[in-house]
C-alpha cells in the first residue's frame, strides 16, 4: 500500500482497511459492449458496490459502436451481472449503481466522439463530484488502442486537472512482438506516463498469486531454503481441457507462446523467484520481477531446437468426448502452424538459480485443467534410509493457483508396521476449506488498485519488453527454414512425447496433476 | 457461504478423559467424505441457562465461514451438586468446491456447582495445538479473573452492551490485559456492532477536498434504540478520538459535549428510538450533513451527504447485522489489534 509523501491521511479510516482506499472517478470503458465488459468489469464493479468498496461519486461511461440509449445499455449490463456476478443481484443495490452509469455511441477513430466525451465527463464530474478522475479502461482488441490513446491525448482527456489523475488499463495482449510492444508503449507513453499506466494480467489479481510472496517472505522456514542449494527444479504448468471457445480469430495468430507464456506464465516465474523486494512499494516489488526476466537465459535457434517444444491438438476425446482437431476448429486454417501446446526449459542466470532449470507448459485441450508452481527439492542425502536405492521421492511444494487454490507439501514418512517401507505423503492445505468466505475476483482487486493508484499487481513497460525480448528470439526460430517440428498430439493427452523427453533428458518427469 | 449445512445438535457423551480418542473415532466414520478443518480454537463460556444449546447452533453456523475446533462451556457455579459433563460433535458442510464435506469439531462441557471453577484445568486441556485461542465470554466477568485462563487465550470477546458497569468490568480485563503481558486483544462485540457505520462515515472523507470537512464538525446526532446508548457513547468515542476531541464536562443523559483542537465546541445529541442499535447517525459541517441511516431491519446503510438541505450524494452500502452468529463473524473475520477501540473507550470511558 503506497502513500505519497506529504499525503494527509483519513484519520477515520485508522483501524478499519488495511489496504489503499479507491478514489472517486469516473470509469471510462471503451468496448462497452464487448465480452470483458459484461462478464468481468461490470460484475466486478457491481460486486465492489454491494461490498461498501466503492467511492460513492464513482461513475461509469461505456463507450461503443452500436447504438444504444443509457438504459438499454443499463438493462443488458443488469442482465450479465445477473449471470456473472459471484453474488446475488439485489434489485435496490444495481438500481443504485446504475444511476452512476452511462453510454456514448462512438467510433473509436472519430474525433468528434472524444469532444463529446470531454464534455460528458466534465459534465458527469460537476454534478458527482469525482474529483475530475479519470480512468480509461481499454477493453477493446489491440489494433484499437493506437486511435484510442492517441484521440484522447488529441482531444487532452488524459491531462487531468490540478489535483486530479488521469489513468489508463490496458488489456493484454500488450503487443505481438518486441517490435510492436515497443510502438505501443510508445503511443501510451505519448498519452500517459508511465506511472498512470496500468497493464492489466489477471493472473496477478487472483488470490493464491499474491499468497506467493506472502509464503515466502512471510514464513522463515521456506526462504533459506529456496535456491540452487536445496532446489533441484521448478515446474510451473497452466493446462486447460478447453479449445479455442470462438478466439480461432485471435488465437490464430498469437499461438500458447505469445497468449499465456510471454504474460501470465513468466509473471509467476518472476512471483516465484524473485528476490525479497526492499517494502511493498509497487516499483520496488516490480524492481525485483523485472530482474527475473532480465536474467532469463535467451534462447539461441539451436536452443530453442532442444529446450523448447511445441505442438498442436489433433482429434481425441476430453472427458469421454470426443473433440476436434486444432486444424478442424471454426475460423482455424487447415494449414495452420499455431501451437496449441509449448513446453520449455529455462534458466535464471542469478545468483540464486544458476543450475536450477525452470520447466514449464501451457496448453489447450489437455486431460485436466489447472494452473500451479511446484517446487522440487533436491532428494535427501543416500546415506541412511535410501542408502540401497534412490527411489525415495523429492520434497515437493505445490502452489495450486487454480481451480481449488491451495498450498500442498510432499514429504516421506514411515508406513507403518514392522517393516522399514516409506511412502510419500501429501500435506494439503486448500483455501476453500480452511477459509469459508469466497475470495473476490481477480478484476475486483485490480480495479480497486487502479483506482486507488497502486500498480503493484500492474505489469511495467520494461517487465513487458523483457518479456517479448524473451520470447522473440524463440518465435524468430520458430520462423527459420530449419524450424524445430511441430508435433501434433491427441486432445485429452498431456502433449506430444517431446515434451516428456525434454525432462526425462535431464532425468525428471512433469509432475502428474 | 456454503451450500448446505449438517448439524450434530445434541453431540454425543463422553468421558472426560477420553474425549480425544473418541475425537478421532468420530473421523474415522466419517472417512474420506469429511475433511476435518480448524483455523482457530474458539471457546464460548456462558453462564446463562440452556446457553449449551443455543451457543451449538450459533458454532454450527459460524463454522461454515471459520473453520474452528470450539469448546462450548455451559457453567452453573451456584448449582449445589458438582458435576462435569461432556459431549462431542461434528459441523459439516459442502465445501466452494462442492467434493467434500468441511467439518469442525465441537466438544461442550457442562461444568456446574465448585467444579465451574475448574474451567482452565479441564477445558483448556483439550486446545488443538499450535492453533490461536479466542475465549468468547459470553455476560459478565467474575470479580476477580482467574489469572491462569490469560496464558492461554490470544483474543477475548465480549460484548459491553448489557453491562451494568462499564468501569468496574473494563478494570478487570484490563486487569488481566495486563497479566497476560498485553498479549491479550480485547474483542468487544459492541465495538463490532459499529463497523459498517464506521466505514460508511469514514468513506466519506477520502477525497482530499472532504477531508478538510473533518476540522469542522460542529454537530453529531446519534440516534440508538434502547439499551444500546452505550454503542452509541462508544460511536461518539471513537469520533473524539480519532479527531482529537477532548470531553467537556457537563453531559447528561442525551448531550456530550466536546471540544477540538483549536477550542471550537462539538456537541454530540444522543436520541433513543426503537430500531437498530444505531440507526442514525449526522455530522454537520458547516452547510454539509454527512448522514448515515439504518432503517429498522434492513441489511443495507442509506448513506448520503446533503448541502445547504439538498441531497448530493446517495449510496446503500452494508450494514451490520445484530444478531451474534453475524457479529462474531465479522470479528473474526476482521482480527487486527483493536488499538482504536481502546482509544474509543478512554474517550469517553467516563460515560460509558
Amino acid at each position: 500500500m503506497e502513500q505519497s509523501a506529504g499525503e494527509v491521511r483519513n484519520p477515520l479510516r485508522d483501524g478499519i482497511l488495511t489496504r489503499s482506499v479507491p478514489e472517486a472517478c469516473t470509469v471510462v470503458i471503451f468496448g462497452a459492449t464487448g465480452d470483458l465488459t459484461h462478464r468481468k468489469l461490470i460484475p466486478a464493479l457491481y460486486n465492489l458496490a454491494a461490498d461498501g468498496e466503492l467511492p460513492p461519486e464513482l461513475a461509469v461511461i461505456g463507450i461503443a459502436r452500436r447504438p444504444k440509449t443509457d438504459d438499454e445499455f443499463r438493462n443488458e449490463l443488469q442482465e450479465a451481472v445477473q449471470k456473472f456476478s459471484r453474488q446475488t443481484v439485489r434489485d435496490e443495490l444495481w438500481n443504485s449503481f446504475a444511476k452512476a452509469i452511462s453510454y456514448q455511441k462512438s467510433e473509436f477513430h472519430d474525433a468528434d466522439g472524444y469532444q463529446r466525451l470531454g464534455e460528458r465527463l466534465q459534465q458527469i464530474e460537476e454534478e458527482r463530484e469525482t474529483g475530475g478522475n479519470r480512468l480509461f479502461y481499454l477493453a477493446v482488441a489491440p489494433d484499437q488502442f493506437p486511435p484510442i490513446l492517441q484521440h484522447l491525448a488529441a482531444a487532452n482527456l488524459n491531462k487531468p486537472r490540478e489535483g486530479a489523475w488521469a489513468r489508463v488499463i490496458v488489456e493484454k495482449p500488450f503487443g505481438t512482438d518486441l517490435a510492436s510492444a515497443r510502438e505501443l508503449n510508445r503511443i501510451v507513453s505519448e498519452a500517459f506516463p508511465e506511472e498512470s499506466t496500468y497493464r492489466i494480467d489477471h493472473f496477478l489479481g487472483k488470490e493464491t498469486a499474491q499468497n506467493i510472496l506472502v509464503l515466502r517472505f512471510a514464513n522463515a522456514i521456506f526462504e533459506p531454503l529456496w535456491n540452487t542449494r536445496y532446489i533441484d527444479h521448478v515446474q510451473i504448468t497452466a493446462a486447460e481441457t478447453l479449445g479455442l471457445e470462438g478466439r480461432a480469430g485471435y488465437y490464430e495468430g498469437a499461438g500458447a507462446l505469445r497468449d499465456m507464456v510471454q504474460n501470465h506464465l513468466l509473471q509467476l516465474l518472476c512471483l516465484v523467484s524473485m528476490e525479497p523486494p526492499t517494502d511493498l512499494r509497487a516499483d520496488s516489488i516490480r524492481d525485483e520481477k523485472v530482474k527475473i526476466v532480465r536474467s532469463l537465459r535467451r534462447l539461441t535457434a539451436e536452443a530453442v531446437a532442444t529446450d523448447v517444444v511445441r505442438a498442436q491438438y489433433s482429434d481425441g476425446a476430453i472427458a469421454g468426448k470426443p473433440v476436434v482437431a486444432y486444424r478442424a476448429e471454426e475460423n482455424v486454417k487447415r494449414d495452420s502452424k499455431t501451437e496449441t501446446f509449448v513446453a520449455l526449459r529455462l534458466q535464471i542466470d542469478d545468483w540464486r538459480w544458476a543450475d536450477v532449470p525452470i520447466y514449464m507448459r501451457v496448453g489447450k485441450r489437455l486431460p485436466k485443467s489447472g494452473t500451479e508452481i511446484s517446487v522440487h527439492f533436491q532428494k535427501a542425502p543416500s546415506v541412511l534410509f535410501n542408502k540401497e536405492s534412490d527411489a525415495l521421492d523429492q520434497n515437493v511444494l505445490v502452489i495450486r493457483i487454480q481451480p481449488d487454490e491451495g498450498i500442498s507439501l510432499r514429504m516421506q514418512a514411515k508406513v507403518p508396521g514392522t517393516s522399514f517401507r516409506i511412502e510419500s505423503v501429501k500435506m494439503d492445505f486448500h483455501y476453500g476449506t480452511s477459509f469459508g468466505k469466497a475470495s473476490p475476483e481477480a478484476y475486483e482487486r485490480l480495479l480497486l488498485d487502479a483506482m486507488s493508484g497502486d500498480a503493484t499487481l500492474f505489469a511495467r513497460r520494461d517487465e513487458v519488453e523483457q518479456a517479448w525480448d524473451f520470447i522473440d528470439r524463440i518465435e524468430s526460430a520458430w520462423r527459420e527454414p530449419e524450424a524445430p517440428q511441430l508435433y501434433e498430439y491427441p486432445a485429452g493427452t498431456w502433449g506430444p512425447e517431446a515434451a516428456d523427453e525434454l525432462l526425462a533428458r535431464d532425468g525428471r518427469a512433469w509432475r502428474r496433476l | 457461504m456454503s451450500a448446505t449445512t449438517e448439524t450434530f445438535a445434541t453431540g454425543m457423551p463422553v468421558e472426560i478423559g477420553k474425549i480425544e480418542r473418541e475425537l478421532k473415532k468420530l473421523w474415522e466414520q466419517g472417512g474420506e467424505k469429511m475433511t476435518r478443518a480448524s483455523l482457530i480454537n474458539l471457546a464460548v463460556y456462558s453462564e446463562a441457562p440452556d446457553s449449551l444449546r443455543a451457543n451449538t447452533r450459533i458454532i454450527a453456523q459460524i463454522t461454515e465461514d471459520h473453520a474452528s475446533r470450539a469448546i462450548v462451556i455451559a457453567a452453573d457455579p451456584s448449582a449445589k451438586e458438582d458435576r462435569v459433563e461432556a459431549w462431542i460433535s461434528a459441523h459439516c458442510h459442502v465445501s466452494r468446491a462442492g467434493r467434500k464435506q468441511i467439518c469442525s469439531e465441537q466438544i461442550s462441557f457442562a461444568l456446574a456447582g465448585s467444579l465451574a471453577k475448574l474451567l482452565p484445568n479441564i477445558v483448556f486441556s483439550h486446545l488443538d495445538s499450535d492453533l490461536p485461542f479466542y475465549l468468547w465470554w459470553q455476560g459478565e466477568f467474575h470479580d476477580p479473573m482467574d489469572a491462569q485462563l490469560w496464558t492461554w487465550v490470544d483474543r477475548l470477546i465480549y460484548d459491553s452492551q448489557p453491562w451494568c458497569d462499564f468501569d468496574a468490568q473494563m478494570r478487570l480485563v484490563q486487569t488481566a490485559q495486563e497479566e497476560a503481558n498485553q498479549r491479550v486483544v480485547l474483542c468487544d462485540l459492541n465495538w463490532t456492532r459499529l463497523v459498517q457505520i464506521r466505514l460508511a462515515i469514514a468513506q466519506f472523507f477520502d477525497a482530499p477536498a472532504a477531508l478538510e470537512h473533518l476540522g469542522s464538525v460542529q454537530r453529531v446526532e446519534i440516534t440508538h434504540t434502547t439499551g444500546h446508548r452505550s454503542t452509541a457513547v462508544l460511536l461518539a468515542g471513537w469520533l473524539a478520538a480519532q479527531l482529537g476531541w477532548a470531553l467537556v464536562e457537563g453531559a447528561d443523559e442525551t448531550t456530550l459535549s466536546f471540544s477540538d483542537c483549536a477550542g471550537e465546541a462539538i456537541r454530540v445529541t444522543l436520541q433513543e428510538t426503537e430500531g437498530e442499535p444505531i440507526s442514525r447517525c449526522s455530522l454537520h459541517c458547516g452547510t454539509t450533513e454527512f448522514r448515515v441511516l439504518h432503517p429498522r431491519g434492513a441489511d443495507l446503510l442509506e448513506v448520503g451527504t446533503e448541502l445547504d438541505g439538498t441531497e448530493r450524494t446517495h449510496q446503500l452500502m452494508p450494514a451490520s447485522r445484530n444478531d451474534p452468529v453475524s457479529l462474531m463473524s465479522e470479528e473474526l473475520m476482521r482480527g487486527g489489534p483493536h488499538r482504536v477501540y481502546l482509544r474509543a473507550v478512554e474517550a469517553v470511558r467516563e460515560l460509558l
